[in-house]
C-alpha cells in the first residue's frame, strides 16, 4: 500500500531522516514508536507530502508523489489525524465532516450529510452534530477528527500522536475508536507514545531514532527482547 | 469675533449633500479596496513566485507614495497616455480604492497568516487544494479576525477621501470650500464640514464594533 524507498529529509543543514525504506502491506496496522526528535513524525507527514522529502521515492497504492495533481490523488486516499486535532473551528462537527467529500469527492451534500452523521455515530458522538468544536472536549474532538478523516473513505489513516493532546482520562476512548478500525481492516500507520496499544493492536513495530528505523518486528517481540542497544534503552525508559 | 448660527443652518443642506457624495465614494472605494486586498492578500503569500512579487510591488507602491500623488496621476497624467479624460468620479474611486487595496491586503495577509498552520495542513491531507483551503477554511477565520483593523483601514479612507477635492470633485470637502469662496465664512463652514465628518466616522466605529461582538458570539456560539 505505501512503498518508501531512499527517504531523506532535512530542514535546512539539519538532517531529520536519513535514509528510510519502508513496505507497508494492505490491511497492516504499523506503529512507529521513538524518542522526540527521532523524525517519526516527519516520516508519517512524508507519506502524504505534508513534508517535502529532500531525496527519495514514495508512493502510496501505486500512485507516486512526484506531482501536484498526483499528491493531491494521494491525499485523497490517505486520512490524516493529529495531534492537535485541526478540527474547523467555524463549522459545526456536521460541517467538518461533510466539506471534504462535496468539494473533493463531488458527493452530494444530502448524501455527505447522511455520511457524516453515520459517522458520528460510530464514533459515538451522534448527538453532537449541531455542536462547534470548542465546545467538545479533547477526546471528542478527536474522534471528529478521525470522523472527518474517514468521511473521505481512504485507504490508508496516518495517526499522529493522536493522543498526546489529550487529558489522560479521554485517551481510551480515542484508542477504542482507533481499534475497532484496525479490526475492521484498515490500513492504518501510528505514530504514537501508547505502548499498550502497540502492543496490542499493531502488526508491526518501527523503532526509530536519529533518522533511521533501527529495529522492527511484531511488537510483542520487539517489547520482550530488543536486539539493539538503542531499542533497549529507550524500552527501558518509557515501559 | 462673532459665529454666524444662520449660515451654518443654510449650507447645511449642501453639504449633507456633498457628505452623501464622500458615503458614496467611500463605499465604492471600500468595496474596491476589499476585492483588491483579498487577492492581492492572498497573492503575498501564495506559492506562486511571478504573483507573490507583483503582489509585494503593488503594497509598496501604493503604500510608499501619498495619496493625493496617485490621485493627480490618475486623473492628470493617465489621460496623456490614453489621450483620453478621465471622469472625476471615476478618478476619485479608482485612486482611492486601488490605494486602499494595498491596506487591505496587508491586513489580509496579516489575519491569514495568524491563522494556525495546522488548519492549511488539515484541509490540504482532506485532499482540497490549496486555493480551496483558503477559500473554504482560512479565509473564513481570517474575515472575523480582520473586522477591527478594517473598520480602522475603512475611516482612514472615509477621511482621505476628502482628499479628491482637488481635482475638483464635490464631495463634502469641496463642498465647504465653494460655500466658504461665496460666504467667507471659514470659522462656521469648516466647524460644520468637522462635525458631519466626526459623526461619519462615529457611526462607522459603532458598526465595526457591532459587528466585532456579533462575529465573536458566532464564534463560541
Amino acid at each position: 500500500m505505501i512503498d518508501i524507498k531512499g527517504l531523506h529529509k532535512a530542514f535546512g543543514k539539519n538532517e531529520v531522516l536519513k535514509g528510510i525504506d519502508l513496505h507497508i502491506a494492505e490491511k497492516e496496522v504499523v506503529v512507529i514508536i521513538g524518542p522526540s526528535g527521532s523524525g517519526k513524525s516527519t516520516l508519517l507527514r512524508c507519506m502524504n507530502y505534508l513534508e517535502e522529502p529532500t531525496a527519495g521515492d514514495i508512493s502510496v497504492d501505486g500512485i507516486h508523489l512526484n506531482s501536484e495533481s498526483n499528491i493531491n490523488k494521494v491525499r485523497e486516499e490517505v486520512g490524516m489525524v493529529f495531534q492537535r486535532f485541526n478540527l474547523f473551528p467555524h463549522m459545526t462537527v456536521l460541517e467538518n465532516i461533510a466539506l471534504a467529500p462535496v468539494k473533493v469527492r463531488h458527493v452530494s451534500r444530502t448524501e455527505a450529510l447522511e455520511t457524516a452523521n453515520s459517522l458520528l455515530d460510530r464514533v459515538g458522538l451522534a448527538d453532537k452534530a449541531q455542536a462547534y468544536p470548542e465546545q467538545l472536549s479533547g477526546g471528542q474532538q478527536q474522534r471528529v477528527a478521525i470522523a472527518r478523516a474517514l468521511a473521505m473513505k481512504p485507504k490508508v489513516m496516518l495517526f499522529d500522536e493522536p493522543t498526546s493532546a489529550l487529558d489522560p482520562e479521554m485517551v481510551n476512548e480515542v484508542l477504542d475508536v482507533m481499534k475497532a478500525l484496525a479490526k475492521e481492516g484498515m490500513t492504518m500507520v501510528v505514530v504514537t507514545h501508547e505502548m499498550g496499544f502497540a502492543r496490542e493492536v499493531g502488526d508491526r513495530l518501527l523503532f526509530v531514532d536519529e533518522g533511521r528505523i533501527i529495529e522492527q518486528g511484531e511488537p510483542k517481540a520487539v517489547f520482550e527482547d530488543p536486539q539493539e542497544e538503542r531499542t533497549k534503552s529507550f524500552l527501558s525508559k518509557v515501559l | 469675533m462673532s459665529f454666524n448660527w444662520d449660515l451654518v443652518m443654510n449650507s447645511f443642506p449642501l453639504l449633507l449633500t456633498g457628505a452623501v457624495v464622500t458615503v458614496q465614494i467611500t463605499a465604492l472605494s471600500v468595496a474596491l479596496g476589499v476585492i483588491i486586498g483579498l487577492f492581492v492578500g492572498v497573492a503575498r503569500i501564495c506559492h506562486v513566485a511571478p504573483l507573490r512579487i507583483l503582489a509585494a510591488v503593488y503594497v509598496d507602491f501604493l503604500r510608499g507614495t501619498p495619496l493625493l500623488v496617485q490621485i493627480f496621476l490618475i486623473y492628470f497624467a493617465l489621460p496623456v497616455i490614453t489621450g483620453q479624460r478621465v471622469d472625476p468620479f471615476f478618478a476619485a474611486i479608482a485612486s482611492c480604492g486601488i490605494n486602499s487595496g494595498a491596506y487591505v491586503a496587508e491586513i489580509f495577509r496579516a489575519g491569514i497568516q495568524s491563522i494556525d498552520a495546522g488548519q492549511m495542513e488539515a484541509g490540504r491531507s482532506l485532499g482540497m487544494t490549496w486555493m480551496q483551503t483558503m477559500r473554504y477554511i482560512i479565509v473564513p477565520q481570517a474575515f472575523k479576525r480582520v473586522i477591527p483593523p478594517l473598520g480602522n483601514e475603512f475611516i482612514a479612507l472615509l477621511k482621505d477621501s476628502s482628499l479628491v477635492s482637488v481635482i475638483g470633485f464635490e464631495e463634502l470637502t469641496r463642498r465647504g470650500q465653494l460655500i466658504i469662496a461665496r460666504t467667507y465664512g471659514s470659522l462656521e463652514i469648516w466647524i460644520s464640514v468637522a462635525i458631519i465628518y466626526l459623526a461619519m466616522t462615529l457611526t462607522i466605529s459603532r458598526f465595526v464594533a457591532y459587528l466585532e461582538r456579533r462575529y465573536k458570539v458566532d464564534d463560541r456560539h
